[in-house]
């Protein structure tokens, strides 16, 4: 499958020195102190003090201690995508002649910073596919997304231990999968090794470190092939975009599928390939904000229309719009990509475990059961 | 126990459907830890119904929304049967008291009940958080977690509205299924112990506890969807187009406005059912704003919220002669 | 445009018409005279219109590219950007995005006869094609446009009615009930369509408006013997980027904004989606 956005150096192995470091781990915080002064260095963290409070990427700060035990609550798209955004400025300036006639100002300029994210995970990463898509390849261009992403490197754990709730082997990924990412990061007995996958990331690496010595490469390289065997899911996702085409219209399916769902928007904000947002204006008197914002399909506000007419007046089209979006608008409109990563997210932080495995597993049986 | 009071369940649930639009309770989910509710139309689905400590949910709520919303009801309407816990069963009760529902639509299988599971509480518990089975031995949860057993002691990770509830027991029901629970606290001292705790601190000190508290808030809406009493739903004013009264911003005061006017919704309305709090994927204590309310209008107005059908909660009514306001 | 496809052009209101007590057209012309020059779109393409503060909402461009002298937008007053759409005056300044969408296939239907049917605003998006048909006149057949709406008063475009039979136009007009001084027809458009009952041979037929009258004149459509995909419509969906980016206005896999709005009756059957 080939990644949506190609801006990036090719990864050319032939010209790339294994580009290797140790990291012990009583050293990583001074290590991630050195590379905050090289890059925008953004870090997994708890979100709240304690072990099982939710956790999320947040900008490193001296001290902070990366949260590398367990996938985080929430996805890190919001380092390309954040949940409130300006995409540009506005100012009714009066005239100063005097004249009753007022214009207005524009302005959409906007920064993006290089930018590392320490510590992604494979199934956030394989994400960006989806949204390089959708934002990069046209036919328009996302011009705040794409060059935040350009921007942006992903040094990416390969993943331990995966939870029962997790799937991405299902859907094209894999705990070791490093697709799209710059850095992979292995967790080895009392420390890290990690190596560098484009040229570009090689010299983040300067300095930080010395190579891993053969013990710990053997046991890091161990590590991968285990976490590479390691098939995570099992749900069966081939041939789902006509699955669901079929399920479409048996209202019956859905009435069974989704009718504990709550129309809240956990599922779709602790998504990492949900990017559905909102544009509105926040003005304060001649100023204001033109402001990009997360926007949920599991609103019913997101597609009633003045009129008061709603295409989707009830969670049943709503999810259903959800599903079909991922598994069946999305693989229809990029050759076969699906919209998930399989991180397992919407199931983890449902507040009545709805399943998403199990509705689109259950898409391609018998479509006469009920 | 749990195993006759499960049996009993579905006896009593397969006599009763037929004259039932359908039955709303718990099923097991891929969660080991935790129910997801589910909607029973015919008697080979009843295997389906389970109980015990992981029924977290307030199946209340559903009898608003759909699919067992239907208002107003068909001519040929039967009940929907639904199972209540003690502080679901308050939440029904002030729907009644609301009008949202007849008391005649409704069957209640009352589930006396000996608190919840908090699954954070598990997973601050166990190495991995990776709980693959659970299931209660006696007082204890015994949870397999990295493949050693690991037994806590149920009370440890209880949620905590269960630690100070005083209606373990159905306030309304039909039918009663199992043993009669004994309630954990019989003060409002007991009950509002967190509250309490909170209003003892320093103002500055509240007001930087919750800055960050609900600072996590990701306005994702979960909580006021969770809440059985949040009837506006669709048409939450948050939402509302026009007039536009909250920005989409993410900032602390947007945060702060919705959840105080969440809470404001439901003073004197609120029965503790914790829901809001439980559903939080930010894990932010927003029923101690609610406990908050319902302190001050036990303490004011004598009133607790959902324990009589035939009461008007005081803030849906006016008394000239008022004192206490 | 430029290469940041949210940040609108500055566009400047050149006149407000009021059709009818909820519908106003604005003409306005982009503030930059080189780029107006230049500007160019095919009939039925939309535009975001822009009242900085408010929002933006998606317009037909229903002034047709052989005309253009300003762009032109008619406003149904529905929600916030609408009403605050109806406060402008002639001078005030908008943004506008556009053009935006796929725009009717005009070449395709070169040769044939056309019957436009349209209700209340939903005129607009046939005005911008019928006017394009009558200043290319020779390269279509028969133009026949049943237009309806509730009243005389809720007529759009009344004072052009002239010009558009003088462009041979063979224009019907009906109101929905008896109203004094109207001399034109009375009856719902879906009936006033099967008692006009155009050929279906060789004619492509092209409705828009209210959802509820859509339904009745595909039926009426079907029975005279129009196949789907000589029946063409606009479709409408909340909108808010306009280029196929945020995720609300999908019917299936299609994004009326980007995709669409305009769509021929056999593809929207296709798209499955919810209307």
């Amino acid at each position: 499958m080939k990644s949506g956005v190609n801006k990036r150096p090719e990864l050319k192995r032939g010209n790339l020195m294994a580009v290797k470091i140790f990291i012990a781990a009583d050293r990583l915080d001074s290590v991630l102190e050195k590379l905050a002064t090289k890059i925008d260095l953004w870090i997994p963290a708890l979100l709240k003090g304690d072990k099982s409070g939710p956790t999320g990427f947040v900008p490193y700060e001296v001290g902070k201690a990366p949260a590398f035990d367990r996938q985080t609550t929430l996805p890190l798209k919001k380092v390309l995508l954040p949940q409130e955004e300006t995409l540009l400025r506005f100012e009714y300036k009066k005239d100063p002649e005097g004249a009753p006639k007022t214009t207005i100002a524009l302005d959409d300029h906007r920064e993006a910073r290089p930018t590392l994210v320490f510590g992604a995970r494979s199934c956030d990463v394989r994400a960006l596919t989806t949204l390089d898509r959708v934002f990069a390849n046209g036919p328009y261009v996302d011009p705040y997304y794409v060059e935040r992403r350009k921007n942006t490197f992903f040094a990416t754990l390969v993943c331990k231990e995966n939870d029962v709730k997790c799937f991405c082997s299902s859907v094209g990924g894999g705990p070791a999968d490093m697709e799209g990412s710059h850095l992979k990061i292995v967790q080895v007995d009392d420390g890290y090794v990690v190596e560098a996958l484009t040229a570009e990331a090689q010299s983040l690496l300067d300095g930080l470190g010395d190579a891993p010595d053969a013990a710990r490469d053997a046991k890091a390289a161990e590590m991968v092939k285990e976490a590479s065997g390691r098939r995570v899911g099992d749900v069966d996702t081939q041939g789902c975009a006509e699955a669901f085409r079929n399920r479409f219209p048996q209202t019956d399916y859905w009435v069974q599928m989704v009718s504990q769902c709550l129309s809240c928007g956990v599922c779709t904000y602790v998504c990492p390939t949900c990017y559905c947002f909102s544009i509105t204006d926040e003005v304060e008197n001649l100023k204001g904000e033109r402001l990009r914002s997360w926007d949920s399909c599991m609103f019913y506000h997101y597609t009633l229309e003045a009129s008061g007419h709603n295409p989707r007046p009830t969670k049943l089209e709503r999810y259903r719009n959800r599903v079909g979006h991922k598994f069946s608008y999305i693989p229809e409109k990029y050759e076969g990509l699906l919209g998930c990563c399989g991180c397992g997210r919407c199931i983890r932080s449902c507040p009545v475990s709805i399943d998403i495995r199990q509705v689109v597993g259950h898409l391609k049986e018998n479509t006469n059961e009920q | 126990m749990l195993e006759n009071d499960r049996n009993q369940l579905h006896k009593l649930v397969e006599e009763a459907l037929p004259e039932l639009d359908m039955m709303i309770g718990w099923a097991e989910s891929c969660d080991p830890l935790q129910t997801t509710p589910v909607f029973i139309r015919d008697a080979k689905s009843i295997s389906k119904l389970t109980l015990g400590p992981f029924c977290s949910q307030n199946l209340a709520g559903y009898l608003v929304k759909p699919p067992a919303l239907d208002a107003p009801p068909k001519p040929d309407a039967k009940p929907i049967g639904i199972c209540v816990k003690g502080c679901d069963s308050r939440s029904l009760v002030a729907l009644i008291q609301e009008k949202f529902i007849t008391r005649d639509r409704v069957r209640i299988f009352g589930i006396p009940c000996r608190g919840t599971v908090d699954f954070r509480k598990v997973a601050q518990r166990v190495p991995l958080a990776n709980v693959k089975s659970a299931t209660m031995e006696g007082d204890s949860l015994v949870i397999d977690d990295s493949g050693t057993p690991l037994r806590l002691d149920l009370e440890e990770v209880l949620a905590r509205k269960c630690l100070g509830c005083r209606y373990p027991n159905p306030v309304i029901q039909d039918v009663v299924i199992g043993q009669e629970a004994k309630p954990r606290s019989s003060s409002l001292a007991a009950t509002y112990r967190d509250v309490a705790a909170m209003d003892a601190k320093p103002l500055e000190e509240r007001l930087a506890f919750w800055q960050s508290e609900l600072d996590r808030c990701i306005r994702c809406y979960a909580c006021r969807n969770a809440c059985p009493l949040c009837v506006c739903q669709d048409r939450c004013i948050v939402e509302t187009r026009e007039p536009r009264w909250l920005t989409q911003r993410v900032g602390i005061p947007e945060k702060f406005l919705f959840h105080f006017i969440h809470a404001m919704h439901l003073a004197g309305r609120c029965t503790g059912c914790g829901e809001c709090e439980r559903v939080c994927p930010m894990d932010i204590p927003v029923t101690l704003i609610k406990e908050k309310l319902n302190k001050i209008m036990e303490e004011m107005l004598g009133y607790s919220a959902g324990l009589d059908p035939e009461a008007v909660p005081p803030l849906l009514t006016f008394n000239p002669g008022e004192t206490e306001i | 445009m430029n290469n940041n496809p949210y940040l609108p052009e500055m566009a400047t209101v050149q006149e407000v018409i009021t059709e009818t007590g909820n519908i106003r057209t604005l003409r306005v012309t982009l503030d930059n005279k080189e780029r107006m020059g230049q500007f160019d779109f095919r009939p039925g393409q939309v535009g975001q219109l822009s009242v900085f503060g408010t929002g933006e909402s998606t317009f037909v461009i229903n002034s047709p590219p052989t005309r253009k002298d300003y762009l032109q937008f008619s406003v149904m007053k529905a929600g916030e950007v609408t009403a605050r759409i109806h406060q402008l005056n002639t001078g005030d300044q908008v943004g506008i995005r556009a053009p935006l969408g796929n725009g009717f296939d005009f070449e395709a239907m070169k040769g044939h006869d056309i019957l436009f049917v349209g209700g209340g605003i939903g005129m607009a998006p046939l005005r911008t094609l019928l006017l394009y048909m009558i200043d290319n006149r020779a390269d279509y057949g028969d133009i026949t446009v049943i237009y309806g709406a509730r009243s005389p008063k809720d007529m759009c475009y009344t004072y052009e009615f002239e010009e558009w039979r003088a462009g041979g136009v063979n224009l019907v007009l009906t109101v929905d009930a008896e109203f004094p001084g109207w001399k034109e027809r009375v009856g719902f458009v879906p009936t006033v369509l099967s008692e006009v009952a155009p050929s279906p041979s060789n004619r492509i037929a092209i409705t828009c408006g209210p959802p509820i009258m859509i339904k009745f004149v595909l039926f009426g459509l079907k029975e005279l013997g129009f196949e789907d995909p000589q029946i063409i419509t606009t479709l409408e969906k909340r909108m808010k980027c306009g280029i196929g980016i945020c995720g609300r206005c999908n019917a299936g896999s299609k994004y009326v904004c980007l995709d669409g709005p305009v769509f021929s009756y056999d593809q929207i059957r296709a798209m499955g989606g919810e209307m």
